[in-house]
């Protein structure tokens, strides 16, 4: 099939180069990347990225777009997956100057229009939280009126990537309210959040609630957002408003 | 040339004797999940396990029955046409040739069927004479349900997708029929040995 | 655990030419209309796209070198490019 004229270029494989390694949490980096001729991408977009060892073996993995299309570099977050392929090199091994293949953006279902404002309500589990992350970093550069809410899930308080970001969104914006679930740590003793997993009470106590027909995002390993989508179905919020990613594992 | 990602090595063991390796294979020491499908989950009360088909009389065990039957210890290399292998991986299961003990089918190929719709073809010929079993445990422990359990057809000597888990029977025919990745573009046969990865090699 | 169809965007774009994560599919079995990327993807010798609803086959694709083989169920409906 003959290929239509101008799609090459958009998903070809092109060259990253790591300009810089932020550390997150204990276990998750952000890197920072110079792709030559990277097109934009929207919010919620991920890459698939391809390594290859010197001797030709080769290892693809897809990761969502931690920044906002407005910031001129593209970041991805990579969380650490215990005795993974791919993750330990990438936060524990790569250094600024080194480069892999790059293919994207890809991914139209998952992502946010900055011109909507219809509500919304970001659901995330550990690290499903990096794409809604870019979400509420363009939320917030484009000025965004959207009644915006964020439920996060992590294991442990540490575990929570952006904390302080997310900790001064909070403080700052109107629009934006931020809950956090912490499942596994005895929380810290002046803990305000709640600390067990993501039930129905919790999402209805988030809201907004079905009839501010708001926009949906779940993202995280697969059995939290099948559990989290399907509670979000029963409270009421129409199933097609309901966006998922699931990451797996 | 794609760069080099400088430090990456990936998680393959890298000190492998070559004559059991495969053409294009890397040997891990993690065993992967891959499915067409959900796990399904059949309780032992309902499962079975049946001959039929270019074979004469059926037969069929319950899972109370197959435990009865003779069973044997076997390690073997497996080989992944998503280029994993893993060497000296340890089974115990029923041979095929006594699940077919005392038949005499006159179809000469198998399509192997299991809960979930999942279908793989062979011929008859690799899954007698010692080279298959049904495997219920895997490192003496029963087999885990995402790596096909409670039993899974075990043919090491070629790629691991004909190793059909959760079967639950073997069908005997006298024209090949390719099952489920076969009809997708997968090799008929599927020899490692000989790259037999795809419909066109 | 499976993921969805988000995690082949890439390969999809590849094969169709334009994003179709955000297109919708009319299972065969079931009826259901559901966003590709909203299918639940299994990952065994090639992909498996499946219904998110009755679990049924919307999508095989083998990876042949150079090339994908595939094989759709059910009615996609793709945009084509503007």
């Amino acid at each position: 099939m003959e290929r239509l004229a101008g799609t090459e270029a958009r998903l070809s494989w092109r060259v990253a180069t790591i300009t810089e390694s932020k550390p997150e949490s204990p276990h998750a980096k952000t890197l920072v990347l110079d792709v030559p001729g990277w097109p934009g991408q929207r919010a919620g977009q991920h890459v698939d990225i391809r390594l290859t060892a010197e001797d030709g073996y080769q290892s693809e993995r897809s990761y969502s777009i931690a920044s906002a299309p407005e910031t001129p570099a593209l970041e991805l977050t990579i969380d650490r997956v215990e005795d993974g392929e791919v993750s330990p090199y990438l936060t524990e091994e790569a250094r600024p100057g080194d480069q892999f293949e790059l293919r994207g953006p890809v991914g139209g279902y998952f992502v946010w229009e900055a011109t909507s404002d219809q509500p919304l309500l970001l659901v995330a589990g550990g690290s499903g939280l990096v794409p809604l992350m870019a979400i509420l970093r363009q939320h917030e550069l484009v000025g965004s009126g959207a009644g915006t809410r964020l439920l996060l899930s992590a294991r442990t308080l540490e575990d929570v990537l952006y904390r302080q970001e997310l900790e001064a969104l909070r403080d700052r914006a109107e629009a934006v309210t931020v809950h956090l679930t912490l499942t596994r740590d005895t929380p810290p003793p002046e803990w305000s959040g709640w600390a067990r997993r993501v039930d129905r009470a919790m999402l209805e106590a988030v809201g907004p609630g079905p009839d501010a027909r708001p926009r949906v995002y779940v993202c995280g390993p697969t059995p939290f957002v099948e559990e989290a989508a399907g509670l979000l179905v029963e409270i009421g919020y129409d199933p097609r408003s309901v966006h998922t990613e699931r990451f797996g594992g | 040339m794609p760069p080099i990602s400088r430090g990456f090595r990936g998680r393959r063991q890298t000190e492998v004797d070559p004559s059991r390796l495969p053409p294009g294979q890397y040997v891990t020491k993690d065993f992967p999940v891959l499915s067409a499908g959900p796990t399904p989950h059949t309780p032992l009360d309902e499962w079975s396990l049946s001959i039929a088909g270019a074979v004469g009389e059926g037969r069929s065990w319950s899972w109370d029955e197959f435990m009865d039957l003779p069973n044997e210890v076997v390690t073997v290399d497996i080989h992944c046409v998503t280029k994993w292998s893993k060497f000296d991986t340890p089974w115990r299961g029923v041979p095929v040739d006594r699940l077919l003990e005392g038949t005499e089918p006159w179809g000469k190929y198998v399509v192997a069927w299991s809960d979930g719709g999942y279908t793989t073809n062979l011929p008859l010929a690799d899954v007698t004479d010692g080279k298959a079993w049904v495997a219920f445990e895997y490192g003496g422990e029963p087999l885990e349900p995402e790596h096909g359990g409670p039993a899974r057809l075990l043919v090491p000597h070629l790629y691991f997708w004909k190793s059909a888990k959760w079967v639950r029977g073997i069908n005997l025919a006298e024209q090949d029929e390719p099952g489920f990745w076969e009809s997708y573009g997968y090799h008929n046969y599927g020899d490692p040995f000989k790259e037999q990865r795809y419909w066109s090699d | 655990m499976h993921k969805d169809g988000n995690a082949i965007a890439g390969v999809l774009e590849e094969i169709f030419t334009v994003e179709v994560t955000a297109e919708t599919r009319t299972c065969q079995s079931c009826g259901q209309e559901n966003a590709i990327g909203a299918h639940r993807l299994f990952t065994g010798a090639g992909y498996v796209l499946r219904c998110p609803n009755c679990s049924d086959v919307a999508a095989t694709i083998a990876t042949v070198p150079g090339d994908y083989r595939v094989t759709l169920f059910g009615a996609w409906s793709v945009q084509p490019p503007q």
